[in-house]
Order: C-alpha cells, then sequence, then structure tokens
C-alpha cells in the first residue's frame, strides 16, 4: 500500500481508489459498520442496541450541561424560593434546550460538519470570528466555574484544594488516552450519570409529592418580580442553553458519524439526555427546598455549604452524595467543554480534531483541550482571585451570548443549500424564534433589573 | 456495506490492505472522508440587508448587555 510520506492537515496515510483515507476514517468506518450490522436485524433487541449504539452526544450534552454553576443555581433556587413557581419554570428551560439541540442533530447529520466550521464557511470569517470569541470566553469562565465545583465538592470530604483540581485534570487528560471517540464517549457517559445522585438526596429530604405536582401543573406560588429573581431566572435559563452545547452536540454527531437516517435516534438521544438532566436539575430543587422551608439564610453559599447545611435534613449520606454531585457535574463538564473548545479550535484553523486521532496527529487538538482546562484549573488554585463574582455571572453570561449563537444556527438549519430537504418545518422556526425572543426578553429584563431597577415596577415588580 | 472491515484491520498505514482501505469508503458517507471534506467546503452565502441589520442588532445587544454584567460586578465590588 503506497503511503503519503508528506503529513498533511489530516496526517493521511493511504489511499483507496484514488481516495485519500486517514486513521480518522478507519475508526469512523469501524463504528459505521457496526450501526449497519445492526440496523439490517429486526426485533427489539436490535433496536435496543442500535439506540445503545447511537446514543451519547444528546446525553452528554444535557448532562454537561447539568454543571456546577448549573447544580449551583438549582440549589440556590429551592434554597431560597422552595419549588413553587421554579420546578415547572426549570422543566420549560429543558424544553427550550431540546428545540435548539434538535437542530444541531440535524445540522450536524446533514453536513457531517462541526457548527464552527459551518459558521466560517458560510457567514465568512467577519462572523465567525465574533462567534468564536463569544465561544472561547463563555468557555473558559464556565470551566473555571467547574473546577471551582470540583473543589468544593470534594473539598466537604477533606482533600486538599491542590489534590482535586489537579486529580480532576489529570482524569479528564487519562479519558483521552484511548484516542477513540466511541471509547471515551462511553467512559464519559458512565460518568455523567453519576449526576443522578441528586434523586436520592431529593427523596431522603421526604418531598411533599402533593406540594410538587400542584407546582408543577399551577406554576404557584409565583415569588414576584425583583431584581434578585430575575437574576435567578437567568441563572436557570443560563444552566440549560449555552452556546457550548450547539458546537459540542454538532462536532460530536460529527465526529460519531452520524448521518441522516440517524436523525430519529440523534432525536431520541437528545430527548433522554433532557429528561434525565431535568430529572437531576428538579432533585436538586426539592433537596434544597427545606433550607426554604426552615428559614434558613443561604444567600452567599457555594457548594460545599449547601451540603453541609442539608445535613440536618438528608443525613451524612444525603449530605455527601450532595457534594459528590458537585464534583461529579464539574468534572463532566470540564470534559466536555474543553472538548467544545478544542472541536471549534480545530474546525477553524483547519487542524484535525477528532477523538479518534492518535495524539501525534491531533496534536493541536489535544493541546488546546489539555491546556485550556489546565489554565482554568491552575487559575482556580491562585489564592486571592475573587472567583464568586466569575461563578455568579457565568450563567447570565451564557443566556446573554445564546441570541446571537441561535441566530446563525437557526440560518443555518434553514439554508436549504446545506440542508436539503433537512431544513426546519414552519413550526420549528417558530419554536425557535419562540426561544431567541424568551431570552431576548429575559437578557433586556436583567439589563433594567440592574440599570433601573425601580424600573421594575411598571410590569408589577417589587 | 458489501463487505465487513477485518476485525480490528490494524491500519497503521503499513499493514492495511486494500479490501480494508475500499471497505472505509464503502462504510462512509463520501463527504464523511476527512480528505474529501477538506477539499471542498461549503461556499460563503451572501447576507441580504435584513439579515445584516438583525446580525448587527445582536452584536451591538451582547456588547450592551455585556457591559451592564461588568457594571453589575464593578458594582457589586463597590
Amino acid at each position: 500500500m503506497p503511503l503519503k510520506g508528506d503529513p498533511t492537515p489530516s496526517e493521511r496515510m493511504a489511499t483507496s481508489g484514488g481516495v485519500v483515507i486517514s486513521h480518522e476514517d478507519i475508526d469512523r468506518a469501524h463504528d459505521r459498520d457496526r450501526v449497519s450490522e445492526i440496523r439490517a436485524k429486526r426485533g427489539t433487541w436490535s433496536r435496543a442496541r442500535l439506540l445503545w449504539l447511537l446514543v451519547g452526544p444528546g446525553i452528554l450534552v444535557m448532562l454537561g450541561e447539568n454543571d456546577g454553576p448549573s447544580m449551583l443555581s438549582y440549589a440556590a433556587t429551592g434554597a431560597r424560593f422552595g419549588i413553587g413557581f421554579f420546578l415547572p419554570f426549570v422543566v420549560l428551560t429543558f424544553v427550550m434546550a431540546c428545540v435548539v439541540q434538535e437542530m444541531t442533530v440535524r445540522l450536524g447529520a446533514a453536513t457531517h460538519r462541526g457548527h464552527a466550521e459551518l459558521i466560517f464557511d458560510r457567514f465568512g470569517p467577519f462572523w465567525g470570528w465574533f462567534s468564536m470569541v463569544d465561544l472561547m470566553v463563555g468557555n473558559f469562565l464556565t470551566l473555571v466555574t467547574e473546577f471551582i465545583a470540583i473543589r468544593a465538592g470534594l473539598g466537604y470530604f477533606g482533600v486538599r484544594p491542590a489534590v482535586s483540581v489537579l486529580g480532576a485534570w489529570l482524569v479528564l487528560f487519562v479519558a483521552l488516552m484511548a484516542h477513540r471517540y466511541w471509547t471515551w464517549e462511553r467512559i464519559t457517559l458512565v460518568a455523567a450519570m453519576f449526576n443522578l445522585v441528586f434523586v436520592p438526596v431529593a427523596l431522603l429530604s421526604h418531598p411533599h409529592w402533593s406540594a410538587i405536582g400542584s407546582a408543577l401543573v399551577t406554576w404557584k406560588p409565583f415569588p414576584g418580580v425583583t431584581p434578585e429573581i430575575i437574576l435567578i431566572l437567568l441563572s436557570n435559563i443560563g444552566a440549560t442553553v449555552t452556546p457550548w452545547m450547539l458546537f459540542f452536540q454538532q462536532s460530536a454527531i460529527a465526529d460519531k458519524g452520524l448521518t441522516t437516517h440517524d436523525i430519529r435516534f440523534g432525536r431520541i438521544d437528545t430527548l433522554l439526555g433532557a429528561t434525565l438532566a431535568a430529572l437531576a436539575a428538579l432533585a436538586t430543587i426539592i433537596a434544597t427546598a427545606p433550607l426554604f422551608a426552615h428559614g434558613m439564610s443561604t444567600g452567599n453559599f457555594e457548594a460545599a455549604e449547601f451540603a453541609q447545611a442539608l445535613r440536618p435534613f438528608v443525613g451524612n449520606w444525603g449530605s455527601a452524595l450532595f457534594a459528590l454531585g458537585m464534583f461529579e457535574a464539574g468534572m463532566v463538564a470540564a470534559v466536555t467543554i474543553s472538548t467544545s473548545s478544542a472541536y471549534a479550535f480545530g474546525e477553524v484553523a483547519h487542524r484535525p480534531h477528532s477523538l479518534n486521532l492518535p495524539f501525534q496527529q491531533g496534536k493541536s487538538f489535544y493541546l488546546v483541550l489539555i491546556l485550556e482546562a489546565a489554565a482554568a484549573a491552575g487559575l482556580v488554585l491562585i489564592p486571592g482571585i475573587p472567583l464568586v463574582y466569575i461563578v455568579l455571572v457565568v450563567n447570565v453570561i451564557a443566556v446573554l451570548a445564546m441570541p446571537p449563537a441561535l441566530l446563525f444556527l437557526y440560518m443555518l438549519v434553514n439554508d436549504r443549500e446545506i440542508m436539503g430537504d433537512l431544513v426546519s418545518p414552519w413550526w420549528a422556526n417558530v419554536l425557535a424564534l419562540a426561544v431567541v425572543a424568551v431570552l431576548v426578553g429575559a437578557g433586556l429584563l436583567f439589563g433594567i433589573s440592574v440599570v433601573a431597577p425601580h424600573a421594575l415596577t411598571l410590569i408589577g415588580g417589587k | 456495506m458489501d463487505r465487513p472491515l477485518s476485525s480490528g484491520s490494524g491500519f497503521d498505514g503499513g499493514s492495511a490492505n486494500e479490501d480494508d482501505l475500499a471497505a472505509v469508503v464503502a462504510s462512509l458517507e463520501p463527504d464523511q472522508i476527512i480528505s474529501t471534506k477538506e477539499k471542498h467546503h461549503c461556499p460563503r452565502r451572501k447576507l441580504t440587508r435584513a439579515e445584516m441589520v438583525v446580525f448587527w442588532s445582536l452584536r451591538i445587544y451582547l456588547v450592551f448587555m455585556f457591559g451592564v454584567v461588568l457594571y453589575q460586578i464593578w458594582s457589586g465590588v463597590r
């Protein structure tokens, strides 16, 4: 087999019938081969196996977004306002996330390209760089908060900050060593499932099921319109819909090799992920609601403090699980968010970008991933840095950066030249535009609450 | 897929055989193959005036709102 000695951007290795084949192609072809084999069979068991092969990006993106600041936001919601209005509101935010992420499934499967690459190709570098700067700034700040969550979660068990942060960075590094998308995805999926540890914590808090049912149906009691409520609303929206999710899921779908035949399973994957993530989010609100019921002041609580304060209500096991959940939330998000940055960088710089690449061939991809995480981890360890402000604003920044990111997605998914017949139907466009309107409205409300809080009285605020 | 890839095809450039490589090409859609993707990029689209207005409006919105966030942090620090 003649080899090309001259390394090119994709480090090609061989040719077949004039087509240049790379290591990445071989790995992806193996995965597709397995899918084709199972798809050819009939029966429930084969369907289940096909689902097992095709799920991944949707669950990872949804559980990945249940990250450190998100879980902290849900914990603060339950502790400060109880379950009332916020349980159905959080369910609504996950519906919004499904609407948005479904578009990335279609886009990734139809084009086999990542989100950043498509934005640069279709809209040019001027708009492309805007979206990249939004993504990179948001991702780095969020990564810092993930390491804060890791530090706080393990701090509950007495682990020293340097050990917890460096240990987490090493775990992230080791997960990449398989140099195989499939293996990386399965390892991260298993880790992501630990997000559900918030469910037993909620059960240990002896929730009032009738009150939960009533809140989900009636959206009451409505807590009013105050700057604090608006901030928590924005935090909860930013806990489910953020720009990195668009970039990650589309790139992961392209890397996994999904095609238009797999879109139905991609949707199921997304829905499954949203259901699991919503369950963990609701459980966190329910778990911390006893702090609200007992009038405990939790204004400046961080993750570990929530776990300690919950001990009288959920016991030692419950509070330990809560702290473990915070660690897990930060760990999985650190993996997925740094991967989304690396994908985007590779797509824009036209460098190889796949988790199927050996280190030598995907050097720039892996280096961006590892170094971004290392910088965020290092920042957390510098004494005296006011990290609390980053935690407070990171979800807000995500909500504010989302409308421009969604506009690119909306236009790409309606672009018949690249999508063919898979362009969005009218009702999907109405839903997408409704999400944009909600996000812009929430952002403007936040702006008013900061710049002119007295103006809130005009819309019934206090 | 006409013929499955030989188990652990051991693709290291030197040991892959022609059949294995042909199977790779058959397994993937043409635009999934990296070298093909690198050669063919999606063409640039021309933005209409209305689209440009929306793009710039959202960009200005974002810059303004970032200013609000910075103001909030500044007043928090004070």
